[in-house]
């Protein structure tokens, strides 16, 4: 087998593989979650659950991630805090920004957008990078996280790193041949895929269960988020 | 090892275990942040305390029996069924160092419930009979007595008569009719009576129809405090029963937090509730009769001494009651009063509420998390601090005591009944 071969089984075969899993096993995962069964909470409301919901989305989403000092908590810990909001905010924009992946989107959908500037890409997918390492030093030398991370924790750590990492070097054309980079990047592409409904990194499907619920029971009770 | 009584811990948290707990845990993501916002961890720097790991025993369950991840892990000896050992282990953990304040649910990224998760982690302590003892022995108290300090009927009529007598400050008992039935606490019944005098006077000065019961006396859950669902309901139905018999409107629940989250929230999910008859807290209502005009306050009646307001976890970040005291002070005291940072929905616990402070061995904890409140009171240099929970006042009093602390510590009622006009 030769890298071109391995290129077309990783873009074809595997590929849709992976998919099939990712799609199938979240699907599980999400009705298995709903078939347990939701109580009505009869509780009269003091304030408004829509904008409990809305606020803890909007300070979420665009303020709290950035800005560990608004809330005073995070002062033993900002680092930790901005590089995983700044992981996410990397993540998000080369995903929907890089200029291959809307190339992705645009066969999956079938419409397409403009995408950023390289050296803007270069940036983002430099600082997910940089967040990743940062946030690895901090889960093997923190005492909570020593406790909590167990074996399948280090998995979800490599499966996003390869891809990310790979992709970099891809679209920098560094030291690889194009058939060889681009096959590892779509090989550990897939492995994220096939992993992600056995492990945590599936919070992103459960954000909106949790983040909602916040939002609502701090709304009912009349307190801010 | 497995015994009977870890079976019926797990048996409660896979009951437990609705789209509504399963949905949290899965989007936990491990990430640890929940330990920055816990006043235990904190002062203390044990890694157990971090609010996602007081989880373990229900997200074990949970994963285990419900999940192809959680049983693979099993498989591959990559965790471990629960065994009578973690439950005792943990046991010390959910009720020695967490006050179900839920600070934590309000810094994780993700929003995960986690004080009323770690309520469900009680749950299955208390379903196994692994409470701690002394926790469990005011329980039984409040279960036959009537009262987790004991406080028999007899005992509860001397101490209404006596307050009654020396404060001057009448009280109604059993009076059929009223519009609302006021449930203290025993804590203030023995420790505090000048803040259950207060309220009295503050009552009959607006002229509110009131009344006590005999036999809906007690306004404390500790079947909430330990979770344990039946005694939940019992202590509650007995003040709703109560309530039932005066037929009266609302009732209103004195400076406790943990009694004001068991019967405005918890209530309506747990039982049959009096139709018609509203939950409100002491500090709302007094803010509602100030500003129908029904009370009359001075305005400075405490300018003079820096004061400042103390956010207690169930009234105000779960109860949503923030704006009413702080108007309130602002009237008694608007060139003094000052907040502490973080304040209001972002406050820091005083470590004694969800039972802590009746259980002996957690007394360091309690003293522990304590320093961090005295630093925020020294911060401001506060002189005084008002609070509108007896159970906060409790701690505050015992460790302002404990750290020989030049600051008085005040219930907002007793400063109200002061500044009446």
């Amino acid at each position: 087998m030769n890298w071109t071969e391995i290129l077309n089984f990783s873009r074809g075969p595997l590929l849709h593989v992976a998919m099939i899993i990712f799609i199938a096993g979240l699907s599980y995962r999400l009705v298995r979650v709903l078939l347990l069964g939701w109580e009505r909470d009869k509780a009269k409301n003091k304030g408004s659950k829509f904008w409990g919901a809305i606020v803890n989305y909007l300070k979420g989403l665009v303020v709290l991630p950035f800005i560990p000092w608004v809330r005073r908590t995070f002062r033993h810990n900002e680092l930790t805090f901005i590089a995983g909001g700044l992981f996410h905010l990397s993540l998000f924009v080369i995903l929907a920004f890089g200029t291959a992946h809307i190339m992705v989107w645009k066969s999956l959908c079938g419409f397409s957008w403009k995408g950023l500037p390289t050296p803007i890409l270069a940036f983002f997918s430099a600082t997910g990078i940089i967040s990743m390492v940062i946030l690895l030093l901090n889960r093997l030398t923190q005492p909570v996280l020593k406790l909590l991370t167990r074996f399948p924790v280090w998995i979800n750590w490599l499966v996003v790193f390869l891809p990310m990492i790979t992709g970099f070097i891809m679209a920098r054309h560094l030291w690889f041949k194009y058939e060889v980079i681009f096959s590892l990047h779509l090989i550990s592409v897939s492995l994220l895929l096939i992993w992600i409904p056995f492990g945590r990194i599936s919070h992103f499907l459960f954000y909106f269960f949790s983040k909602t619920i916040h939002g609502a029971q701090a709304g009912k009770r009349a307190v801010t988020p | 090892m497995k015994s009977q009584k870890t079976q019926s811990a797990i048996n409660t948290y896979l009951k437990e275990t609705g789209g509504w707990v399963a949905s949290q845990l899965e989007a936990c993501t491990r990430c640890g942040i929940c330990a920055e916002a816990c006043h235990f961890y904190q002062a203390l720097g044990n890694p157990e305390y971090a609010p996602v790991w007081k989880l373990e025993p229900l997200r074990r369950a949970y994963e285990q029996r419900f999940t192809v991840a959680g049983k693979f892990k099993l498989a591959l000896g990559l965790d471990k069924k629960l065994a009578d050992s973690d439950l005792e282990h943990w046991s010390k953990i959910v009720y020695e160092a967490c006050t179900v304040c839920n600070k934590c649910a309000h810094v994780c990224p993700m929003g995960i419930q986690l004080g009323p998760l770690i309520h469900a982690v009680r749950a299955g302590m208390a379903a196994a009979g692994l409470v701690p003892a002394d926790l469990a022995e005011a329980t039984e108290k409040q279960k036959t007595i009537g009262s987790p300090l004991g406080v028999t009927d007899e005992l509860w009529r001397e101490r209404i008569d006596w307050i009654t007598d020396e404060w001057e400050a009448e009280i109604p008992v059993d009076k059929v009719g009223a519009e609302s039935l006021v449930v203290f606490t025993s804590i203030e019944l023995m420790k505090f009576p000048d803040n259950l005098a207060a309220i009295a006077k503050i009552l009959n000065k607006a002229g509110e129809s009131w009344t006590v019961s005999s036999t809906g006396r007690e306004v404390v859950n500790f079947g909430y405090f330990e979770a344990d669902e039946e005694l939940t309901r019992l202590f509650m139905h007995r003040v709703f029963k109560a309530a039932e018999e005066l037929g009266v409107k609302r009732i209103i629940i004195s400076e406790c937090g943990h009694a004001y989250d068991a019967f405005r929230w918890a209530a309506p999910n747990l039982m049959k509730v009096p139709k018609g008859v509203e939950i409100v807290h002491i500090s709302e209502y007094i803010h509602h009769l100030w500003k129908t005009g029904r009370l009359k306050l001075k305005e400075g009646a405490f300018d003079g001494e820096t004061i400042t307001f103390h956010d207690s976890c169930k009234i105000q970040r779960r109860g949503g009651i923030i704006k009413q005291p702080r108007e309130l002070l602002r009237q008694l005291a608007p060139k003094s009063f000052v907040e502490m940072t973080p304040n209001k929905e972002q406050s820091l616990c005083c470590g004694g509420g969800g039972g802590v402070i009746s259980i002996k061995e957690a007394d360091a904890n309690r003293y522990a998390v304590f320093e961090m409140k005295m630093a925020q009171l020294q911060e401001i240099q506060a002189k005084a601090v008002c609070m509108v929970c007896s159970n906060c006042r409790l701690q505050f009093v015992d460790s302002v005591g404990h750290f020989n602390l030049p600051i008085k510590v005040h219930g907002l009622a007793e400063l109200v009944s002061k500044a009446l006009i």
